[in-house]
Order: C-alpha cells, then structure tokens, then sequence
C-alpha cells in the first residue's frame, strides 16, 4: 500500500510512520512546514503542508491508496480546535482521490458516551456515543464531528473505513501524570484509584494502525484500541513509585467522593451561575464520569478482527 | 410594546462567530435564519453550538438573495468586508462588521457612504466600550472626577504571534491589511483612546510601527506611537514580546488619574482627597479595592463573564437603534475618525 499520513509529526504520527515503514508500507509522511523532518527509512517520503490550507500536499495525496488521518488538534481552545482538527479533516476529505482503497481513521475514546453503560458496566465498540457534545470539553466535541464527517464522506464515496479508537497513549507513565489527578502541596491526589486506565502504548496503537491498513475490509470497521491487561489509577502510581519515580505522599480519593464534589459543584453552578459555570475537569459531572468512571474495556474485536497482540502492557513501569 | 425580532444573517462562522452568535441564540431582538461560511463543517458545528435551527450556505451572494434578512452579521477576514458588506447593502440590509471593517480610512468612507446612499445602518464592532470597566470609567470621567482628561496610556500585551497570526505552518500573510496583524487589534486601542479623551483627529503621531520578531507571516508585530490631539497626549503600544497578558489603560487629568485592564479589570482611581500627607490612606483603599477586584475576576472567570462581555451590550444596543430608527451607539463619524488615526499610525512603518 502507499499511505498517506496525515499528522506524521506528532506522539502518535511518528510512531506509525516508523511502523509503517517497518512493514514494507511505502509511507507519504504529512508534516507541518515547520517540523523538524527525520525520515525513518527510504520507504518514507515526506510531505509539507498543513491540512488547515489546501496545497502542494493534495497532489501528493492523489498517489496514495490509503490515507491514515492521524492530525487533530489535542488542545487550545474552542476555534483552534475546530479549525485544526475539523477544518483540516474537511480539506483532507475535499482532496481524496477517486478509488481510495482505504480510509483509516484514527479517532478517540473521547467520542463515547461514558455515562451509558450500567455500574461497574463495559464500554465497548457497541457503547453509545456522547448524545450531548456541548457537555464535554473541546476535544470531544471535535472528534464528534470528525468521526461523522468521515464516515459520511466514506459512505458517499463508497471509500472502505476503519475507525479505530485508541484509549490514553502513553510512552511512559509520566504522560499520563502517574496516574495523579491533582497535585496539592506534598499530596499526590489519585481519583478513582480503582478504576481501570485504558492504557495502551504507543508502539502497539502504531502497531494497530499498521494491521488496520492491512486487515480484509468489506465496508466500515470500528475498533477499539486498549492494552489487554488494564492497570488502575493506583495501580499506575505504585508502579511509578516502585521504579523509583519522586512522587508525593498519595492521598486516594474513592470515586464516589470525586462524584459527591462535582455533584456540589453543579448545585453551586444552577445556584449562583445560572448553570454558567465553566468547572475544571475534575469538577465538571460529565469530564469526571470520562476520566475516573470504573468501567471496563476490551479489544476482543481488535484481537479477533486485526489480528493484533499488544505486548507492552508491563512497560510502564521500564 | 413587543416588536417583532429583526432577521439575521451571520456571515463568517470562525472564532468571533462565537461572540456574536450567543446573543443572537438568546436574545428577542433578533430571529437567526441563516449562517454562511466556505466551510460547510464549521457552519454546521457553528449552528450546532448554538441549537440554531436555520439554513447554512457557502456563498453568502446567494444567501443574501434567497433570505433577504433584515441585518448582516460580517465575521469575515478583514479584506473580504469591503465585497461582503456591499452585497448585504444591496440587498436592503443593515450592517454589523468585525473590525477592522477596512484596511484604510479611504475604503471605510466609502461603505458609509454606501451605507448612507442605501439608507442603511453600518456599524463596526467596539466591544470594549461597552465592557464594565470603560463603562465605569467613561461615567467617572463625564462626571468630571479626574477633571480634564489630559492623557491616555494604552498598552495591549499579549502574545498573538503564538497563535494564527505567527504560525508560520500556515502560507501568506495573517491578515490582508497594510497594518498586519498589529491592524487587527490597533482599532481597540485608536477607538478607546478616542472615548476617553473626547479627542477625534490627531495633530501629530510619532513612533514606532514595526517588526520586532521577524516573523514574516505577522507582517508588523510591534507598536508604540505617541499621539498629541489638541491638549491630550496619548501612548498606544501592542506588543507581543512581554509578559503577562494585560490590556492596560491609564487616564490621567488636572484632578486625578485612574487605570484599569480589561483582561483582569480593576479601579484605581488616584486623587482628591487622598493626595498630599493622605496619599498613604488612599494607597490602602486601593489596596483593599485590588483584593475585591481579584476576587471579583475570580468569580468573573467561573460564570465566564470575559473580556469580550460587552459584545451582548453592544449589539443589543445597535439592535435597539435599528428598529427604533435612533443613530447607533456607534457613530458613523467616530468610525471615520477611528479609521483615518489607524491610517495615520499604520503609516509609521511604510516609511522608507
């Protein structure tokens, strides 16, 4: 296959662009015009542009038979968010060409419902997604969108989809903050200590990726993408404090407690702030149910459908 | 009396769209029917945003053609306003435009022109005029509290190239004015000035207009120019190279001096009768002033009541005018004086 990366730059990007070219997939790398470029290897070709703006990068993509749309805006506010990610997914879809064979799609967790499934529930590719987007931050609200525009495009255009769904991507456990949700003073505050991270490294998301482009595909496919032995918040900080991390002294907070204080925030909200109130994450009902809920997740249909076999699960702790 | 609300069109559906569209959503003066942009998703996440139940369009000709609305909401980069701002008078609509409505005092006289042969109304956008603090302060001063308002000092630090302005991932220049992207918040710092001091031209501008970064995407990144308008003295700086963010104005009079910002607002008024051996006393109110005003921004931030809370004021009030037939809140005069002192600083860095 000759792939078209968009977002080769980036934590994720960079990761499936060595994996790619690992696998023989000849690889037409996007990178913004001010990255810094190191090509892996010869099968990769780099490409400058920037999604958000048409240019020399359309012609480039008319070579490619699959396109993998990595780029998103992951953070900034509310604009930069929808030019980067929904504007520049509408350029990309504006320039496929004609008899793409496939269009990989990497969206997020972020999308779901998390409200949806019972206590102690699971959350799998049949979960509802987010009925009400404006209730959570930016990013979903984004990646909403950019899913639906994919999938409309696809659908239209008759392009086979994979939409794969990644949990929280780390490389180490420090890019998830060890598993902290707040720290005060001396004190490491971890909520929801019992509740399972949907943890997978980034070598096995890129991994997946790669066995995404190559999987046999009818029409539309949708993944998601965790490690198989899940790690609690806890879990994740003890495992950090054992390897020798300088953390602080824990303090956990059980989730009901996390609810009870979100639960006090959204009364004061109605009360004093006609409902206005912009709450952090970790006070805000809806974000605290999508970061700390104890749900459990599966790749069984990774497994059974990609073939794929995460093996860095124990690797946080290297 | 209940009036029937006035049908608005939204033309540009980027950034500020969602400093517009929150009071169109919410208020009785105004039935959104149409939104357009060239980019069919960001319209329709826009209508989302807002639970707006109205038709989208991608050319805003055909949008105007086929809705006839009765006001234009012009949200556009800066050199597409001249076309757009044209059409909707064609078509019988009055004008709301972002600023800069134009990139020179030539091309702004010429759509109030426009505007006046169409018998419509055109406005630019001031927000900030209608923020609590100018508000307090222009009340203060017609109260005659600092007495004659002598000087102004208005300093806008804030780092723009780190967004759209300087990103150099992106091709062409920020913005399509001669000013570049300083242009784009010069207007805030001219109009505020004017306000505040009554004054309207200006008998001398000198100073500096330039690039200090060398980002080439930014155009001019860098102002700092001394205005002298009759017996007021004014200093306006934008620059991107200092920190914190701050929106900082300074008045000072014959009686006393006062000095706020818009990012983090608070009063501090100085003058009679904390002056001479009182200085002190005065110094401690104002100490106790800064601790509610610190609390009071606290409060603003959760509630997000920010800096562009004006915006809802301003537009109610231009709303008002139109159907009650009165002259806006913003004058066409003031905006051709505000244009032609833009022209004049603007043309401090096209000197050879």
């Amino acid at each position: 296959m000759k792939v078209f990366l968009t977002g080769a730059g980036g934590f994720l990007g960079s990761a499936i662009t060595n994996a790619a070219a690992a696998s023989g997939h000849s690889v037409l790398a996007l990178y913004r015009p001010c990255s810094r470029i190191e090509p892996p290897s010869e099968l990769v070709e780099p490409v400058k542009g920037d999604l958000r703006q048409r240019g020399d990068w359309t012609e480039k993509l008319a070579e490619a038979n699959c396109v993998v749309h990595c780029a998103a805006a992951a953070s900034g506010d509310l604009a930069t968010q929808l030019t980067g990610t929904v504007l520049a997914t509408e350029n990309l879809l504006a320039a496929l060409p004609e008899g793409l064979q496939r269009f990989v799609h990497i969206s997020s967790f972020s999308v779901y419902d998390f409200s949806a499934p019972g206590p102690f529930g699971r959350l799998d590719e049949e979960s509802v997604l987010e009925p009400h987007p404006l209730r959570r931050d930016a990013y979903t609200q984004t990646k909403l969108i950019q899913e639906r525009m994919i999938r409309a495009h696809c659908n239209a255009k008759d392009i086979p989809l994979v939409v794969l769904r990644p949990g929280a991507i780390y490389r180490t456990a420090a890019d998830w903050d060890y598993g902290r949700a707040l720290r005060a003073g001396p004190f490491d505050l971890i909520f929801g200590p019992l509740s399972s991270m949907r943890l997978v490294h980034v070598d096995d998301c890129a991994s997946a990726v790669i066995a995404a482009i190559d999987a046999p595909l009818e029409r539309e496919l949708v993944i998601n993408i965790v490690g198989s032995k899940p790690i609690t918040y806890w879990g994740l900080y003890r495992r950090a404090r054992q390897s020798g991390e300088m953390l602080g002294i824990p303090i956990p907070v059980p989730y009901m407690l996390v609810r009870m204080l979100g639960g006090a925030a959204w009364v004061a909200s109605r009360v004093f702030f006609e409902g206005r109130a912009r709450l952090p994450e970790w006070l805000d009902l809806p974000r605290q149910e999508a970061r700390w809920r104890s749900l459990s997740y599966s790749n069984r249909r990774a497994r059974a459908e990609l073939g794929w076999h995460p093996d860095r699960d124990c690797a946080i702790a290297d | 009396m209940t009036c029937s609300p006035l049908r608005t069109a939204v033309i540009g559906c980027g950034a500020i769209a969602y400093e517009h569209l929150p009071f169109l959503a919410r208020s009785p003066s105004a039935l959104p029917v149409a939104l357009c942009d060239q980019s069919p998703a960001m319209m329709a996440a826009a209508a989302a945003a807002f639970d707006l139940k109205v038709n989208l369009y991608a050319n805003a000709e055909e949008m105007l053609l086929a809705e006839r609305p009765d006001v234009v909401h012009v949200l556009t980069p800066p050199q597409t306003h001249s076309r757009l701002v044209r059409a909707a008078l064609d078509t019988d609509a009055h004008v709301i435009c972002e600023k800069p409505m134009t990139g020179s005092a030539d091309e702004t006289a010429a759509l109030i022109e426009a505007a006046r042969n169409a018998g419509k109304l055109l406005v630019e956008s001031r927000n900030l005029l209608f923020n609590d603090s100018i508000i307090d302060l222009r009340a203060r001063i017609q109260a005659g509290a600092l007495g004659d308002v002598r000087e102004c000092d208005i300093l806008l630090s804030l780092d723009f190239l780190a967004g759209p302005f300087g990103d150099l991932n992106l091709n062409g220049p920020s913005t399509g004015l001669p000013g570049g992207a300083v242009q784009d918040f010069l207007p805030h710092l001219v109009y505020l000035f004017q306000a505040l001091t009554g004054s309207e031209a200006a008998d001398s501008v000198m100073g500096e207009y330039i690039n200090r970064s060398g980002n080439r995407r930014a155009g001019f990144d860098f102002c700092d120019v001394l205005v002298r308008s009759g017996p007021t003295r004014g200093r306006l700086r934008v620059a991107a190279d200092v920190e914190p963010s701050a929106f900082r104005i300074a008045v000072r009079g014959t009686l006393a001096s006062i000095e706020t910002d818009l990012y983090n607002p608070y009063i501090r008024l100085e003058g009679p009768p904390y002056v001479g051996k009182t200085y002190a006393l005065g110094q401690i109110r104002g100490g106790f002033g800064l601790v509610k005003s610190g609390a009071d921004n606290l409060r603003n931030k959760v509630r997000q009541h920010g800096t562009m809370h004006g915006m809802p004021r301003m537009l109610e009030a231009i709303y008002t005018a139109i159907r009650e037939g009165n002259e806006p809140p913003i004058t066409a005069r003031e905006m051709m004086a505000t244009a032609e002192l833009t022209d004049q600083i603007v043309a401090l860095g096209q000197r050879p």
